[in-house]
């Protein structure tokens, strides 16, 4: 589809509404955006988004434990919900005549989650969620890389600088006192953004939108956003290096960059895949295939928009190689990069790779759904989905040096090498 | 619930894209898949050169003549190569399972006639050279000790090598073992792509922005004169060890123990195909299945449990599996154990049934919103020749599933009392509990 079409509405109550129809497949995608994540929680209660995630499947007035799942998925559909640095979203993907269920239950734990909730609940979901945490960081090779960097990268005090899933102390610490005022504070239509994307018609749609949330009510006294300032360079180079259970060296580099939304953002996107999208990229190319430093090598710039996004960067080392070896061939292609820029050929290659990906993910209406939702969420222009492909076009060689050289230089960068444990002791 | 769910409108009916199929006179078979309204085309071309195809001293052959395939042609290096297709904004994988070597890419629709061309070319005029044969090889083996690090990875690939006897295939990760990846040379791989990738053995499936016309010009173009026959797979009869019993894999430090219980499955053709598909998501498929809810919603001991069938042209494994946090290791088997058992006890309610039959029959559509899942619904009917109208008639296949067809199944396929008890963990703080647990002969073995 050339342009994804899209409609906005807002109830009185201030629910933002983003009507993007598509009858190509009998499917509908609902999709809720929270503009609440890790970022908003408070010294001594960090994993406490992501946590009351989890409570969100918990019941609320209507909805017993466990049946927002189960209703979705005897209708046929999937669903699913995920906590990052800057929200929080909810999501359905299921037969177009169930729309209206996705949207009640949806509009049922906004608008009464607390008399259901429990401390039984709220104990088996801090245990599921603590499994979580054992699964995905404590357990894994590498697996707190996220929170290490972070750590670095961000100042104490700044709300980057602890991770989304949070530590146990935490965890342990919450209290239904504390679900309560969460509720209260953040799940408010005012503070949230409602996307349907697919098969549906939209005044139907929108009757039920109004029917199921209009009668919620805003939170008048939305808390300010945090103060998510920072100095634009860490200003000195950081390193740390880390003992573990893995069997090959890795080095995470990190750095703060402009956010998520802005010109030099998208500049560094571009710098992120002509130096690690694809068998043709630079590092790739480089470390992996000619001088066989790297067994893999990977480059992301995190899209997000408080004070300063991350751009990180890391390569495993092949088993015999030094972790100084590795760092100063990587190091050196992206100075390159840099210094001489991209030329027409990788830019034409990231070009054509990213419109193709990018018609690849709004193929799948949950997607679509999701970043409509993102772009009114963050930057209140949904628009913004049907620029993707010009915005990255747009960015230039020129464009692409300058950005390298304004973020990714080492006073500004934090390097997190993991060496394995029986060579570190 | 007090105030009832809305009503479901009235639903729109979906149906399966219809698609041609054609066969070269090479033996090449051809599927195609016009998708109006669609800018992306996804063209999946199939050889039966998976791991079932190889002879089993060269074990992880397969896997590395796919991988291999995507660094060059005689005309392009595998810089060159890499370029090319990716100023295109065309990525082409090439991997391989049991049943299969996939190669393919998905693309906008106008760059149908030159991915085809490069396809075709790799696929045919491979440069298969040495250097990148060295280097992908260490690649294999360096991806062996990156997964025996991860306790998950450890937890899948023992799983296999304990639950198969020793002489079967299936004991080990398709791509090969250490030893057997060790001994292979690029000669191995010329002769592996030289005598099993043909296209008498081979299907290609095109889906999405097509006119089938042109479509099969342009196969016709590009793979029409391709010729030789390959011999395709084996025929393997895998072979489960003894009854029941525990092992623990030793990783000190584990703050989880991965674990994974099971036994042989189905093959792809089994008669109860469709109520052992029902059963294993009413067991561990979806989010309200019995294992996830007891062990997950009710007890707080993992962050998932799931258990599924892996149906081949032989029988897969059949596993149930969960991470569960150390201190809870024994009590948690404890539990899985119990809803083996329990599925093979009694029929299931009606409700509870037709709820797991409902998602299954509902996410339909859903499987095939993108090109590239429409291309791989496609395969299954190619490598293990299913009728054409498979997916027309798999809806009402699942609809007639009976509570008694799903005890049934389970009696058959769900053995707990000659199931292996595999985890990864900590020895020092669950190997008492353990024995004392007498779940079965205990066997303690350190992690590689």
């Amino acid at each position: 589809m050339a342009e994804v079409p899209i409609q906005r509405h807002r109830l009185e109550n201030g629910l933002r509404v983003i009507l993007s129809r598509d009858p190509r497949a009998p499917v509908v995608a609902v999709n809720l955006w929270y503009d609440v994540g890790s970022k908003h929680e408070k010294a001594g209660k960090t994993g406490f988004a992501h946590l009351f995630e989890h409570m969100m499947f918990q019941g609320s007035a209507n909805v017993e434990k466990g049946q927002h799942f189960s209703l979705i998925q005897a209708a046929g559909g999937t669903l699913n919900a995920s906590t990052w640095l800057d929200r929080t979203n909810y999501y359905e993907t299921l037969p177009g005549h169930e729309l209206e269920l996705a949207l009640w239950l949806e509009a049922d734990r906004m608008a009464s989650l607390l008399p259901a909730m429990t401390q039984e609940k709220l104990d088996n979901q801090r245990d599921v969620v603590k499994n979580e945490r054992r699964w995905s960081v404590d357990n894994q090779p590498y697996g707190d890389w996220d929170e290490l960097i972070q750590a670095l990268v961000y100042p104490k005090g700044h709300p980057y600088h602890h991770s989304t899933i949070g530590s146990m102390e935490d965890l342990s610490a919450a209290s239904l006192d504390d679900v309560r005022e969460f509720f209260a504070t953040y799940y408010a239509p005012n503070n949230a953004v409602l996307t349907i994307a697919g098969d549906f018609e939209a005044d139907a749609a929108l009757d039920m939108v109004r029917r199921h949330f209009g009668p919620i009510p805003p939170n008048r006294e939305l808390p300010a956003p945090p103060d998510m300032t920072v100095d634009p360079l860490i200003g000195s180079e950081v390193r740390e290096t880390k003992a573990d259970q893995v069997p090959l060296p890795r080095i995470y580099w990190a750095h703060r960059a402009p956010p998520f939304g802005t010109d030099e953002f998208d500049a560094l996107d571009v710098a992120a895949d002509v130096l690690g999208s694809g068998r043709a990229s630079r590092l790739y190319a480089s470390l992996v295939r000619e001088q066989r430093l790297a067994q893999d090598v990977s480059v992301f710039a995190f899209p997000i928009v408080g004070g300063a996004s991350l751009f990180t960067l890391w390569a495993t080392a092949r088993p015999g190689i030094a972790p100084e070896t590795l760092e100063a061939a990587t190091l050196a292609e992206v100075d390159r990069l840099a210094i001489d820029g991209p030329t027409d050929a990788d830019l034409e290659r990231v070009r054509n790779l990213h419109a193709a990906h990018s018609a690849g993910s709004l193929e799948r209406i949950g997607e679509r759904a999701d970043r409509l939702s993102m772009y009114a969420c963050l930057f209140d222009e949904p628009e913004r989905i049907n620029s993707e492909v010009a915005r990255y076009a747009a960015v230039d060689a020129a464009r692409v040096s300058e950005a390298l050289r304004a973020s990714v230089r080492s006073d500004n960068r934090v390097t997190l090498t993991y060496v394995p444990a029986e060579a570190a002791s | 619930m007090t105030v009832a769910r809305p009503p479901a409108g009235a639903p729109r009916p979906y149906r399966f894209p219809d698609f041609v199929r054609h066969r070269l006179p090479n033996g090449l078979g051809v599927w195609l898949v016009p998708l109006p309204e669609r800018e992306l085309v996804s063209v999946h071309l199939l050889t039966d050169a998976g791991a079932a195809a190889e002879d089993e001293p060269s074990a992880g052959v397969a896997a590395l003549t796919a991988q291999l395939l995507v660094t060059g042609t005689r005309r392009l290096d595998a810089a060159a190569f890499a370029e090319t297709t990716e100023r295109l904004g065309i990525e082409v994988s090439s991997e391989s399972s049991w049943d299969s070597a996939r190669a393919g890419f998905t693309a906008l629709g106008s760059k149908l006639g030159d991915g085809l061309d490069l396809l075709a070319e790799m696929l045919r005029t491979p440069r298969l050279d040495e250097g990148e044969f060295d280097r992908l090889k260490a690649e294999r083996l360096n991806d062996i000790l990156q997964a025996r690090a991860d306790p998950g990875r450890l937890a899948d690939e023992s799983f296999l090598r304990e639950v198969y006897a020793p002489d079967s295939p299936y004991g080990r990760l398709s791509a090969g073992t250490p030893e057997s990846v060790e001994s292979l040379t690029v000669q191995a791989v010329r002769d592996y792509h030289a005598s099993r990738y043909a296209p008498d053995v081979a299907d290609v499936v095109v889906a999405g922005a097509i006119e089938p016309d042109a479509a099969l010009d342009a196969v016709e173009r590009h793979l029409g004169d391709w010729s030789g026959t390959g011999p395709g797979h084996r025929t393997l009869e895998p072979r489960q060890r003894g009854g029941r019993r525990v092992v623990l894999v030793d990783r000190p430090g584990s703050v989880q123990s991965e674990l994974r219980v099971g036994h042989l499955g189905i093959n792809r053709h089994h008669p109860r195909y469709f109520p052992a598909m029902v059963m294993a998501a009413l067991l561990g498929g979806v989010f309200g299945s019995r294992l996830n809810r007891r062990l997950r919603e009710e007890l707080g001991y993992t962050y998932g449990a799931r258990c599924s069938f892996d149906p081949r042209r032989a029988p897969g494994p059949f596993t149930a599996s969960a991470a569960v946090q150390t201190e809870v290791t024994v009590d948690a088997i404890r539990e899985l154990i119990g809803q083996l058992e329990r599925i093979g006890q009694a029929t299931p309610d009606d409700d509870e049934l037709t709820d797991v039959r409902n998602f299954l029959v509902g996410v339909f559509p859903l499987r095939f919103e993108t090109t590239s899942g429409i291309a791989a619904a496609l395969e299954p009917l190619a490598i293990y020749d299913l009728p054409d109208d498979y997916w027309h008639t798999y809806r009402s296949h699942l609809e007639a599933v009976t509570p008694q067809d799903v005890l049934d199944a389970a009696r058959e396929l769900v053995r707990p009392d000659e199931a292996l008890i595999l985890l990864t963990g900590d020895a020092g703080r669950v190997r008492d509990e353990l024995e004392a647990a007498e779940l079965g002969p205990l066997e303690v073995i350190p992690a590689s």
